[in-house]
């Protein structure tokens, strides 16, 4: 089918087949920050936000997301508070599995702006880290939720 | 093969694919679908995506029920601020399936008619007196979740049926409630063993438990126990004896028929300590 959906803010029209899916539409147009781990859902390498809301782009059909408006991180801006804190904490090593972990806390932070620790553990209780960047990470989402509370004071 | 995608803009006409394509598997969110697809157990499957039918994605309260439609996430249950009040048992529940991103995507409806004995919503569902809403062509019917599950991966959805709607009633009144879930690998994976326990009160007091297990046999399964004038250490024996009648653990990769008996009775005895300290001044 034909179908029109933004990705990162710009108007993208493509022809799908009914069984291709979000995430190998998106690696297909180019966006390599979108990556398959485990295929089922449970490692997190693949989280696009749809309409706001995380998924696991390696279990939606592209054709469900007509009309919808996607956000990669490559769309994230240069100096956005969650990708700045992830570079300040070096919350990563070998970094497949980050982009996935970045747009997890944006969601986070866009529902919970002040999360607790617990809070962030549940909201990344599906993603998965082979290098074990854990506390780094963690570490991110609560520099990233107070630097995003510090802009807010000061704009 | 490549599967073959129907798009009904109506209930109706969904229902009339239904009929003529027999083979034919409502596609809700799509999570468990696609896995299946890619472990090969689906193979040239056609699916009636429902997505696209208005009004399936709503929540709402009449004087009797809560009434869910299919199409709503399993996320938006969790998140819920008027679910969350009024029957917080079921929201635990809900937050406890898999991740964030898998219930942002995964609905209500293909929850339940996935069928699967070791859901985390049902055990929640049955405690507070669930029904599911089946259409068809020419009929509507409501199941009582109770009857709705009837064995292994086997529920009562007809062929040409379509869930579409979970029905919970108002006039269960639950005072006390907790949903326990135990997993043998890792915290969001399947359970072992569930268990949902629910404290009914009338004017006399604390009265019946029901108690509700998950991955404990082939299918979720319920009972009630009379615990009028039964302090917590009565109760505790009395569920606990029922509950061994319940369970009917199937072995697996997550534990043998015994480690899930023993995780079962830590289950139900863990839901009924938690929901205990829920009703207002004890007993």
């Amino acid at each position: 089918m034909n179908m029109v959906f933004q990705i990162n803010g710009r108007d993208v029209g493509i022809e799908v087949s009914d069984s291709e899916l979000l995430l190998d539409t998106l690696r297909h147009i180019g966006f390599s920050s979108v990556r398959e781990g485990c295929g089922v859902g449970a490692c997190g390498s693949c989280t696009v936000l749809v309409d706001g809301k995380s998924v696991s782009s390696c279990l939606v059909l592209t054709s469900r997301c007509n009309g919808s408006s996607i956000l990669t991180s490559e769309g994230l801006a240069d100096d956005d508070p969650v990708v700045s804190q992830f570079i300040k904490n070096g919350a990563a090593q070998c970094g497949y599995c980050i982009p996935g972990f970045v747009m997890m806390v944006s969601e986070l932070l866009s529902e919970n702006p002040i999360p607790t620790e617990q809070e962030i553990y549940n909201h990344l209780e599906g993603n998965i880290c082979r290098c074990g960047s854990y506390p780094e990470i963690v570490q991110a989402a609560m520099d990233a939720s107070k630097a995003k509370q510090t802009s807010k004071l000061t704009c | 093969m490549r599967p073959n995608v129907f798009r009904p803009q109506s209930l109706q006409e969904a229902c009339s694919l239904l009929e003529e394509h027999e083979e034919a598997l409502v596609y809700g969110g799509g999570t468990a679908l696609q896995i299946l697809l890619k472990q090969g157990i689906l193979v040239g499957s056609s699916f009636i995506d429902i997505s696209g039918i208005p009004g399936l994605a709503e929540i709402s309260f009449t004087d009797d029920f809560l009434r869910v439609g299919p199409m709503v996430t399993l996320r938006r249950m969790e998140r819920s601020e008027e679910i969350r009040e009024l029957f917080s048992l079921a929201s635990s529940a809900y937050a406890k399936v898999a991740n964030p991103r898998v219930r942002n995507t995964a609905t209500v409806g293909g929850n339940i008619a996935h069928g699967d004995y070791r859901l985390d919503p049902p055990v929640a569902l049955l405690v507070l007196g669930a029904s599911v809403e089946l259409t068809s062509r020419n009929s509507i019917r409501k199941v009582p979740l109770e009857e709705f599950f009837v064995d292994f991966q086997v529920t009562d959805i007809s062929a040409g049926e379509i869930v579409t709607a979970v029905e919970i009633p108002r006039s269960i009144h639950i005072v006390g409630s907790s949903f326990v879930k135990l997993s043998s690998l890792s915290a969001n994976d399947w359970p072992s063993a569930s268990a949902a326990v629910g404290l009914m009160e009338n004017d006399n007091g604390v009265h019946t438990l029901r108690l509700a297990l998950g991955a404990l046999a082939a299918t979720p399964v319920m009972a009630t126990v009379d615990i009028r004038n039964l302090n917590l250490d009565q109760t505790l024996e009395a569920s606990l004896s029922k509950a061994m009648e319940l369970m009917d653990p199937i072995a697996d990769v997550r534990g043998s028929v015994k480690y899930k008996l023993r995780l079962g009775r830590v289950a139900v005895e863990e839901a009924i300590r938690s929901a205990w300290k829920e009703v207002p001044n004890g007993r």
